[in-house]
């Protein structure tokens, strides 16, 4: 049994729907709210069964758990949540598969890691930023370490108000830095400068390209050694990054983070409304050799990343079911093959392009 | 600042109109029109200028349209000393620059210029220029060379544009006055002895050379000057100027300038407080103003919905021809019909040129075979900044696009009125030129070709506006006889131009065009029907003829025509750069376009490049790769991938 915290969700939804594709189901969905649960449960086609969870229970949160393999937290806000979830799975003896939860959410669980994490594997930033895009630009760096990493991640999505709340929470030092990029080894502050009203591959239209060295990024360049590493998050307007710099200089005047919520959510809807809903995730590596001939740039297109994240979610917890995991807390980008994600993101549905070249 | 009395606005700006206008103050009543006291637009600038200068008011150039009344404008200037942050105010202020010699950008038409003079570009030549040559008697063999070499110093130390070079990668600057080749050199052709025939040659040999082999300030002086020495005490003055450093109104000036300064040795000019490159260190901060975002979103929600240049039928693609002279077409209205004409279009409140405009436009329609025409118009206005700014010399003009459309059966006073408004319109927003204008045109069309070739000129009242007349006699060079003038202009990017200017008190209608492209009959026909027309203007009963045009609003699509060529290029495959060599392209492009270049099917232009950049990035792969690489080469293909392929296999 495969239970899906959060399973009515964008995520959830599409996570318990890819398990039971997979043949890794039955499939236990838990949510705030029953009815919507089951209406998830009843959409699949396969044994499911519908339970309503209160995270803020750990009763409720324990039987949602007990008798289950493995639990994959698709409920946000993931800065909110954090290892809550993680703890009651491995204390059931299930495994655990995040599909948002970044660094932070992990080093909460492993500053005091419980004893059954020694037995017990759990996956976090299994969905697509953070996960793929800690993932596919691997593939670009297969014949030895790039000069040189480009990642470009973003497009028009819609945005719930849990993921509002998780844009918002999501900045500090644990998170990233603003136009930074990696260099010979370190992190080198103001080295980038955003980029307004460029035409990029596998992007529509002109777009505006704002560098943020995030931990991911920077754990990647780290783990694959490049000399250089520039990490962009593409809007199609100023409308969000507007909305969340103005929702920053209230709350840092002591305003109320949840306050802003609406006005991010808006800003999302704006976009798709002006051009619809697209994402793409574009890396592009420049070889230090002369006369290299590995691929040098992956181009993934979806029309709903956030839908993405929840096949990214299912395909961790088919590794894990399939042993290609080691006990302890990963990143996903670290413990899955990138090459097996690619070829199962082919086949899906929710993929329009993905191109290695 | 002061607030001006009531009175002393309206005494002020009586003086400024009367001095402009040449009349007496006391003629100036309320309700007169700017337009019916004789200014036109360029007197309009002037006169904004002045009020800033003399009345501390900053009129906003919507403001200074030619309609406005003496009692409006007075008015107006009232509300602004007392509520200047009601108007949309040029933003910045010129002042010295701390280096004169230090370098400047080109502006956007000088980067048109400058990579026109590259070679390779459609309907370019090896230097842009204004050639001209007049007729002198009386000269002073002994004393004409001297004062003229003495007058052509003086200038040099006067106007630092006279010192101007460009550099190879497409800047500015201004030589000091005693740098070696710093003064232009004159050259004399003493023929004085020669038969008749043999002066004949020699002249047609000067004229050969100086109108092909123009003077380049990528290489040496901007301005070429030369003097032949006939019999009888005759003489002709050569002169040659480059238009990347000099404009047509600064042609004016130079002339005037020049012959001032020979006729006198102890004639002296007014100092210039500031010079063409302090100008253009201003005008690099009016991106950053929000009038400058104001005009370029202006321009930009129109652009989609511009119409084809006239679509002319044509003899020749103009990628395939390469012309080294323009082909000329010229009549003169004689003065007592050129002052009807003026009075003809003051009854109506139109300025002549925008009669000229009209007229142009309905024989352009006429020949195209449809009705809505985009012009492309030189523009020499300069930005009212500076009281001295129209005695200074530079490359100071600009373009301005204009949407013709003529609706049928409208009497020409209707579709003059029509032009007087639609300029208008358009001209209060020429804080973005018509380069920049044009460039994000050419993007979006994705065409690398000239997308507005047909140019409309004219320098009706600049005379007035620059304000003193021409001296005919020079002391030692003679009397001048205008009606002796002979000249040639070369200007990229121009299939076709129609000039209009005064030339004393007449006026001249030319044509300039590139011969190889048109049916030499049609334009002989267009020609003498523009004269035609324009005649029937001056004498009165064409205006409110309707007037007759094409049926149709699109012309069909029959044969060669312009505005309507392949522009189709050859497919690329999209994808990273795929060997060394894309990699090494994209990689230049990156540092010369300052975006990433990660798409070997990306065009250079889409991604922000302009023909400036363009060159640039030329120059550095040829650098790097040691292949030769013309610009045609880039523009038929300018992708990555597309210029792998033109650099070839070698690599």
């Amino acid at each position: 049994m495969i239970g899906v915290l959060g399973g009515s969700g964008t995520v959830g939804a599409v996570t318990a729907d890819r398990l039971v594709r997979h043949g890794l189901g039955p499939v236990r969905i838990g949510g705030r709210d029953l009815g919507r649960a089951a209406a998830v449960a009843d959409s699949l086609d396969t044994r499911a069964e519908a339970v309503r969870v209160d995270l803020a229970d750990p009763d409720s949160l324990a039987a949602f758990c007990a008798g289950t393999s493995v639990v994959v937290n698709c409920a946000g806000p993931s800065y909110r949540v954090l290892d809550t979830v993680a703890r009651a799975a491995v204390a059931a003896g299930a495994d655990y598969v995040d599909a948002a939860g970044d660094a932070v959410a992990m080093a909460a669980l492993t500053e005091h890691a419980p004893d059954a994490l020694a037995r017990r594997s759990a996956v976090f930033s299994a969905g697509l930023m953070p996960g793929l895009s800690g993932l596919l630009p691997r593939l670009l760096a297969e014949e030895g370490p790039p000069a040189r990493l480009d990642a470009y991640v973003g497009g028009a999505t819609a945005i719930g108000a849990l993921s509002a709340v998780d844009a918002l929470l999501t900045r500090g030092p644990g998170f990233g830095t603003a136009q930074a990029l990696w260099r010979d080894g370190r992190v080198v502050e103001h080295g980038l400068a955003p980029l307004r009203g460029v035409v990029l591959p596998g992007f529509r239209g002109r777009v505006h390209a704002v560098p943020f060295l995030s931990a991911e990024a920077r754990a990647l360049a780290e783990s694959l050694g490049v000399d250089e590493l520039r990490n962009y998050t593409v809007y199609v307007s100023e409308r969000i990054p507007e909305a969340l710099a103005r929702a920053w200089a209230d709350i840092d005047a002591g305003g109320d983070l949840d306050a802003h919520v609406p006005e991010v959510v808006a800003a999302a809807d704006g976009d798709v409304a002006a051009g619809g809903s697209w994402y793409t995730l574009l890396f592009h590596a420049r070889a230090r050799e002369r006369g290299a001939s590995g691929p040098t740039r992956l181009l993934l297109r979806t029309p709903e990343s956030y839908a993405l994240s929840g096949v990214v979610a299912a395909l961790t917890v088919g590794a894990l079911v399939a042993g290609k995991v080691p006990a302890g807390a990963h990143a996903a980008a670290d413990v899955l093959d990138p090459r097996a994600v690619l070829d199962a993101l082919r086949a899906d549905p929710l993929v329009d392009e993905i191109d290695l070249a | 600042m002061t607030t001006p009395a009531a009175d002393s606005v309206d005494t002020e700006l009586a003086d400024i109109w009367a001095r402009l206008l040449d009349l007496d103050p006391e003629a100036i009543t309320p309700d007169a029109s700017f337009l019916r006291l004789g200014g036109d637009s360029v007197l309009a600038v002037r006169m904004a200028a002045l009020v800033r200068t003399r009345l501390s008011v900053v009129l906003a150039l919507s403001d200074v349209t030619v309609e406005v009344t003496f009692g409006e404008l007075a008015d107006l200037v009232r509300r602004r000393a007392t509520a200047p942050g009601e108007v949309r105010e040029l933003p910045i202020d010129v002042v010295r620059r701390p280096d004169p010699t230090a370098s400047f950008p080109l502006m956007p038409l000088q980067q048109g210029y400058f990579v026109g003079q590259q070679g390779g570009w459609e309907l370019s030549y090896e230097s842009a220029h204004f050639y001209g040559d007049v007729g002198l008697t009386g000269v002073d063999p002994e004393e004409a060379a001297d004062a003229l070499t003495d007058a052509i110093e003086r200038l040099t130390e006067h106007q630092p544009t006279l010192r101007a070079r460009v550099t190879a990668e497409g800047r500015q600057y201004v030589l000091p006055p005693d740098a070696p080749g710093a003064v232009p050199e004159l050259r004399v052709y003493d023929l004085r002895e020669e038969t008749a025939a043999d002066v004949e040659a020699t002249l047609d040999r000067v004229r050969r050379e100086m109108a092909t082999r123009g003077p380049d300030a990528t290489r040496g002086p901007g301005l070429d000057v030369r003097l032949s020495l006939l019999p009888g005490d005759r003489g002709r003055l050569h002169t040659a100027m480059n238009l990347l450093v000099f404009d047509g109104w600064s042609a004016t000036v130079l002339n005037r300038e020049l012959l001032t300064l020979s006729s006198d040795w102890n004639a002296a000019l007014a100092p210039l407080e500031i010079d063409f490159g302090d100008y253009v260190d201003a005008l690099q901060r009016l991106p950053q103003t929000q009038a400058w975002s104001d005009d370029r979103d202006w321009w930009w929600s129109r652009l989609d919905a511009l119409p084809d240049p006239p679509a002319l039928p044509l003899r020749t693609d103009p990628k395939d021809v390469s012309p080294t002279l323009m082909g000329l077409r010229e009549a003169h209205l004689s003065t007592a019909r050129w002052a009807a004409l003026k009075e003809a279009c003051a009854g109506r409140d139109v300025t002549p040129s925008t009669a000229l405009l009209t007229a142009f436009s309905v024989v352009l329609a006429r020949w195209a075979g449809h009705r809505d025409l985009l012009l492309n118009s030189l523009q020499l206005n300069r930005l009212p900044l500076h009281p001295d700014i129209h005695r200074v010399v530079g490359a100071f003009a600009s373009t301005m696009l204009i949407p013709m459309e003529l609706p049928s059966g409208a009497t020409f006073t209707d579709l003059a009125t029509r032009a007087q408004r639609v300029f208008g319109e358009h001209a209060a927003h020429n804080l973005v030129s018509g380069v920049e204008v044009s460039r994000e045109l050419a993007r979006r069309r994705d065409t690398t070709r000239p997308v507005a070739p047909i140019v409309f000129q004219s320098t009706l009242g600049m005379d007035a506006a620059i304000g003193a007349r021409h001296p005919s006699s020079v002391g030692p060079l003679g009397e001048i006889s205008f009606g002796d003038f002979y000249h040639q202009l070369r200007t990229p990017q121009v299939a076709l131009e129609a000039r209009v200017y005064e030339l004393n008190d007449e006026m001249a209608i030319v044509f300039s065009l590139v011969e190889e492209l048109f049916d030499p009959a049609e334009v002989d026909d267009a020609f003498q029907e523009l004269v035609r027309l324009v005649e029937d203007l001056a004498d009165g009963p064409a205006w409110d003829r309707v007037v007759a045009l094409p049926a149709e609003r699109e012309a069909g699509d029959d044969g060669l025509r312009l505005g309507r060529l392949d522009t189709a290029r050859s497919e690329v495959v999209a994808g990273p750069p795929r060997d060394d060599t894309e990699r090494l392209i994209a990689q230049v492009w990156e540092d010369v376009l300052q975006v990433p270049v990660l798409d070997r099917s990306t065009d250079f232009f889409q991604l922000g490049g302009d023909s400036l950049l363009a060159v640039r990035a030329i120059a550095r792969l040829v650098k790097e790769t040691g292949v030769t690489l013309g610009v045609r080469d880039f523009l038929d293909a300018p992708t990555v991938a597309g210029v792998r392929a033109a650099l070839g296999e070698t690599r």
